[in-house]
């Protein structure tokens, strides 16, 4: 029984170990544990949650943290409210409403910094502290802000920071996330956001009476979270972002033998730096937070008739040379089929018909096919479905049941069908790669802030189809003959050959007065794909697109001929 | 009136060990009701919550309360598997973070708090029948707490990992384990800790040192530590009131309810209220110490032992912690803290050493 007894002896020591402890701290520094807790002066301070640093493929950075003065407040030591809103609605311009609310709101714990504004101007910063004994409470702060030497021109890729809202604590709270914390709120930010954040630093300290630090009791620095290697390229993101201008629209760009985004662009877009004026007031029909890209669904048009082909050659429903006759229009029971052509392309096979773009040789060869096979081919090729790009929010499109769908309208690709620019992307880089369809994705690499590979990501086929090689070749052939003669002329550049395809989409039978959608997506070079693109452009023309998808294209692959071309401008102009 | 002063001092002392855990539970409550009234923000009601698991703790009582402790030596074996599942399952489905429950439709449960009582019942029913001086039979009895110790420690939940340990020192201990082979597991554990140390991740090692020293963390636990040791101080000798404690009813103390509960009853009753709990809590323990040590069948010791050091540790290190003595890992205080499955745990762990208690006497 000695181990028993032992065992008890002790358990016993630690008892009399605590009750000595508690006499300690109860008994003797009773006076001192007693005024700090009357008091309260105890507080935390949050620097910021610092965030890995974004880098294009060639390690321009792309999104870093900077420096950054806030104007925050302690919700207990405020004194009189309703003065320091007018007071501060006054030197710094902020909505009476938001401050009201963000001031008299219940906090979990009213001795926590909340931030009020963030990013103070130099100005801004001197009037606060001008007015300072009139705002007992309310502090400018250092902490951090997100610099994107972009702006604009990066943003519906890289997303951009705000305050986390309730749904999304609701859903993070078990990831450690709380209140006020600043998370990514679309694009690559938000994507890989657990990634990128790192660990709020921040110190403890007792204050005085006024709030002014008086002891620190702890410093935490904290630590940046991991770094992002895009499969990006800065330069031609900047070339497809100059190219595509103010026009309503998107451009996406990518490497066809492996589904890496180049660039990726939509406007309108917005400044991620001033986040607060196109948040309250110019949303509307704009919709700047809008990724056309991944979220903008719409008709393909006759870029569809690549899928038409495709189906009807290898169906054998026609084969290269049978020839139809276009009259300009056609007579489907009781209602009459135009082609855009008026009084039509006379007798067309399939190679011009392509290149032309012609309603009635496609829509005839979609009635020989039927609905059902066309659809079964659009599925094959993964129209209608998420590609799996790492953003948030990609859209699905939609692919008609047979029942919904009629034979000449989904053939032309009209109609209820409807895919994502993306998707389109993917279609024109399957048929340059012959029958791989990549798994588009935009971060390369993720790299811990020391320096190690935490994640590689490699480029993945998510289907391999099956293209007979017959059809591939008339279908590339018609597609290389759109830029030659067809309908995508504009897209022709000297020194590189380009295949593409326009596609006009209509709307919705109920918007039919208003302006149509140009699109356009291409590969270059042609015996060689290295790049493909797609140029949507909102209430914009197909030969538009073209001609922007041609200047890209022409930048990227032949950039000293775009210099010596400005250069002899210049001197012309100098003449 | 002496006699009879005699008699209830000897009804007291006789009265069963599950009469003494429901004393402790009724504390428990009176200091979760001070704990959730007048509150700016309330976790949802946890003080109706843990009214309704002690009332699923009081059937349990009724249905189990006469049966033989003997039926779990074979069944201890399919607890402890259904338990290694269930943890592997946790482990999984929290992919590497803290995330300690599986949820049951709508109540959560936490397997590690039941691992605890799954390993005393193994490695008692493992032990009672062999010899632990033979080095296999240890080996053995080290891989059974080896296992779940792994995975708890994966969780990471570094406080149920150490309770683990204690469990397998104690029993061990009683069971006979020779000085040469202590001294042996002693030396491999100092040897080992630098290889798990070098094993580990960056951010575990992190976790480790903040555990250590938590003022490398001012913001989570360096806070906690600070505000914990105020809100004990502030109360005095007499305490605050019931009800009137400042610091808790403020929401500095974010565990309040539940690992830092022992803060409430310092700052509102004070030394004094400190002093008669613990003296209450040692009672208690002190009971379960009689039943090991009266305790004739070996099967019925060693779980009595485990059980012993459960409590005992659970009771020290909490209110170590609290009291800045001891590194802060999540540990609560049983029977007082908030919390389903470990006031469950305890209760079924009351309802063994109770039938323990019955048949030491009939033998």
């Amino acid at each position: 029984m000695e181990r028993e007894n032992f065992l008890k002896n002790f358990v016993l020591f630690f008892i009399y170990l605590i009750l000595l402890r508690t006499f300690y701290l109860q008994i003797l520094r009773y006076p001192y544990y007693y005024q700090l807790s009357m008091k309260n002066c105890i507080r935390t301070i949050e620097t910021g949650i610092p965030r890995g640093i974004i880098y294009d493929r060639n390690g321009r950075i792309l999104a870093k943290d900077i420096p950054s003065i806030n104007l925050v407040f302690v919700p207990y030591d405020l004194k009189n409210v309703a003065k320091e809103i007018e007071i501060l609605s006054n030197i710094l311009n902020l909505d009476k409403s938001y401050l009201e609310r963000k001031l008299t709101a219940k906090y979990l714990n009213p001795f926590d910094r909340v931030v009020l504004k963030r990013n103070l101007t130099s100005k801004e910063i001197s009037l606060v502290e001008e007015n300072s004994y009139n705002l007992p409470g309310i502090f400018v702060q250092e902490g951090i802000k997100r610099l994107y030497p972009f702006g604009k021109k990066t943003v519906h890729l890289l997303g951009y920071l705000g305050e986390i809202s309730k749904s999304q604590l609701e859903k993070l709270k078990e990831r450690g996330y709380k209140i006020g914390d600043v998370i990514g709120q679309d694009g690559i930010e938000k994507q890989y956001d657990e990634f990128l954040r790192g660990i709020p630093g921040g110190i403890q300290v007792e204050v005085d009476a006024l709030g002014h630090q008086r002891k620190v009791f702890g410093k935490k620095e904290g630590q940046p979270g991991n770094e992002i290697i895009l499969t990006i390229d800065a330069t031609i993101q900047e070339i497809a972002a100059e190219e595509l201008g103010d026009k309503k629209g998107c451009v996406a760009i990518m490497d066809p033998r492996n589904g890496e985004i180049l660039a990726l662009v939509s406007n309108p877009s917005f400044d991620p730096d001033n986040l607060l004026y196109y948040l309250e007031g110019r949303r509307g029909s704009e919709n700047p937070f809008l990724n056309r890209v991944i979220k903008g669904q719409y008709p393909p048009g006759s870029i569809f008739k690549i899928i038409t082909e495709i189906a009807a050659l290898e169906t054998g429903t026609i084969r290269e040379y049978d020839r139809i006759e276009c009259t300009g229009l056609i007579e489907v029971g009781d209602r009459i089929f135009h082609c855009w052509k008026e009084g039509g392309h006379g007798w067309v096979d399939i190679n011009l018909a392509l290149p032309f773009s012609c309603n009635i040789f496609f829509g005839t060869v979609g009635i020989k096919l039927g609905v059902s096979q066309i659809i079964d081919y659009a599925k094959k090729f993964e129209l209608g479905k998420k590609t799996g790009i790492d953003l948030p929010g990609e859209a699905n499109g939609y692919i008609p049941s047979p029942k919904e769908a009629d034979p000449l309208n989904l053939s032309i690709g009209q109609g209820p069908i409807t895919t994502t620019p993306i998707q389109l992307l993917s279609l024109i880089a399957t048929i340059a790669n012959g029958g791989n369809i990549w798994q588009p994705f935009i971060v390369k690499k993720i790299i811990t802030p020391k320096g190690d590979i935490l994640k590689e990501f490699i480029p993945n086929v998510k289907k391999t189809v099956y293209i007979d090689p017959d059809a591939l070749d008339i279908l590339r052939k018609g597609l290389r003959n759109v830029v030659v003669f067809g309908t995508g002329t504009r897209a022709q550049i000297q020194g590189l050959e380009i295949a593409g395809k326009t596609g006009t989409a209509q709307r919705a039978a109920s918007e039919l007065d208003l302006p149509t959608h140009g699109a356009f997506v291409c590969y270059a070079p042609f015996d060689n794909p290295k790049i493909a693109v797609v140029v949507f452009l909102d209430y914009g023309s197909s030969p538009q697109a073209a001609e922007i998808a041609g200047k890209i294209l022409k930048k990227i692959f032949l950039p000293e001929k775009v210099e010596e071309e400005n250069e002899t401008e210049t001197e012309i102009f100098e003449e | 009136m002496k006699q009879k002063l005699k008699y209830l001092r000897n009804s007291l002392i006789t009265k069963d060990i599950i009469f003494l855990s429901y004393i402790l539970i009724f504390i428990g409550l009176i200091i979760l009701f001070s704990a959730s009234k007048g509150v700016i923000l309330t976790k949802e009601g946890f003080f109706i919550r843990q009214v309704i698991w002690v009332i699923i703790g009081s059937i349990l009582v009724k249905i189990f309360k006469n049966s033989d402790y003997r039926n779990l030596d074979k069944i201890s074996y399919f607890f402890y598997f259904l338990t290694i599942i269930l943890l592997s399952i946790v482990l999984v489905k929290g992919e590497g973070r803290a995330s300690r429950w599986i949820g049951l439709g709508w109540f959560y449960f936490q397997p590690s708090e039941f691992a605890k009582l799954v390993i005393i019942l193994t490695l008692s029913s493992y032990l009672s029948k062999r010899d632990i001086k033979r080095f296999s039979v240890l080996f053995t009895s080290f891989l059974i707490v080896a296992i779940p110790f792994f995975l708890v420690f994966k969780q990471p939940n570094l406080g149920t990992a150490i309770i683990f340990i204690l469990i397998f020192i104690g029993i061990t201990y009683i069971a006979g384990i020779s000085k040469k082979q202590l001294f042996i597991i002693f030396l491999i554990t100092i040897f080992s800790s630098p290889l798990i140390w070098t094993i580990m991740e960056d951010y575990q090692r992190e976790r480790i040192l903040t555990f250590l020293n938590p003022m490398r963390d001012p913001l989570g636990k360096g806070y906690n530590l600070l505000q914990s040791k105020i809100t004990i101080g502030s109360g005095g000798f007499i305490g605050k009131g019931f009800m009137k404690g400042t610091q808790t009813k403020l929401a500095f103390l974010p565990e309040y309810h539940t690992d830092f509960i022992f803060c409430v009853l310092a700052e509102e009753f004070g030394f004094l209220g400190v002093v008669i709990f613990v003296l209450i809590y040692f009672y208690f323990l002190n009971k379960i110490f009689e039943i090991l040590y009266l305790s004739k069948d070996i099967f019925g010791k060693l779980i009595s032992t485990g059980i012993f050091i459960m409590f005992a540790s659970h009771f020290l290190i909490n209110l170590g912690m609290t009291l800045g003595i001891f590194p802060i890992v999540g540990i609560p205080l049983p029977f007082v803290s908030y919390g389903g499955s470990c006031l469950i745990v305890s209760i079924l762990s009351i309802i063994v050493l109770s039938s323990i208690e019955k048949h030491s006497v009939l033998f």
